[in-house]
């Protein structure tokens, strides 16, 4: 299938690199598909492209490959929701926002994207009460990071 | 909008499947006890709405052109 994207270009992709979000995310519930792509091999960050509005994208981050501990709670009955089970455990993204530079991005560690792999399906999950906060330097070291 | 006066106890319908309970009013503090389908998600209003704001804020710019330097990222392991 076709995808327009303003920022990749006409998009030739495969179904099953479509994920369906059934609840949308915050701020965007109407859009319920988006394409899943690897920036590049082994890269840690992905791109989330609308399937229906070529002018949205997300950028996302795997959490894992620079967080030691990010650790939060899911509840189960919204994880059965999109097939998610211990035989089933999701991938986990979070999405980044890039402000001026690169280097000041902050990721979004309050809401991570968890993604059903098997069925194609993925929520933004809203963790009420967490020590990890909605915008995370991801490079900390470098001034300015707020 | 909709407002109206309910004592504890006393409870609102939204729609069939929605009920919202007045608990215990304490002070500036009321309890509510919310029973709806599962489908509904219920967050409180100030978290759900710093989350979208993230989102759209996190929406990509329409420039890319500073992405091609994501290959020269460390990855670090930070936290």
């Amino acid at each position: 299938m076709l995808v327009q994207s303003t920022r990749f270009g006409e998009l030739d992709i495969e179904e099953d690199q479509v994920l369906e979000f059934p609840y949308g995310m915050p701020g965007f519930a109407e859009e319920k598909k988006y394409v899943f792509m690897e920036y590049q091999p082994e890269s840690p960050f992905y791109f989330l492209q609308s399937v229906t509005d070529a002018n949205l994208a997300f950028l996302m981050i795997d959490p894992f490959k620079f967080f030691n501990d990010y650790e939060f709670a899911m509840d189960d009955t919204l994880l059965a929701e999109i097939g998610l089970s211990d035989e089933n455990p999701p991938l986990v993204f979070n999405i980044a926002t890039i402000k001026d530079t690169l280097a000041t991005m902050t990721v979004n560690l309050a809401a991570p994207v968890l993604v059903n792999s098997r069925d194609r399906k993925a929520v933004q999950l809203v963790i009420e009460k967490t020590e990890f906060p909605l915008r995370y330097p991801l490079f900390p070291a470098v001034e300015g990071g707020k | 909008m909709l407002v109206l006066t309910r004592k504890p106890g006393e409870r609102l319908m939204i729609g069939d499947n929605i009920v919202l309970t007045v608990v215990e009013v304490k002070g500036d503090n009321i309890r509510i006890g919310i029973d709806a389908p599962r489908e509904v998600k219920v967050y409180r209003g100030e978290i759900y709405d710093a989350i979208v704001a993230e989102n759209r804020q996190a929406a990509l710019a329409t420039d890319l052109t500073g992405l091609d330097k994501l290959k020269a990222v460390d990855v670090k392991k930070t936290i």
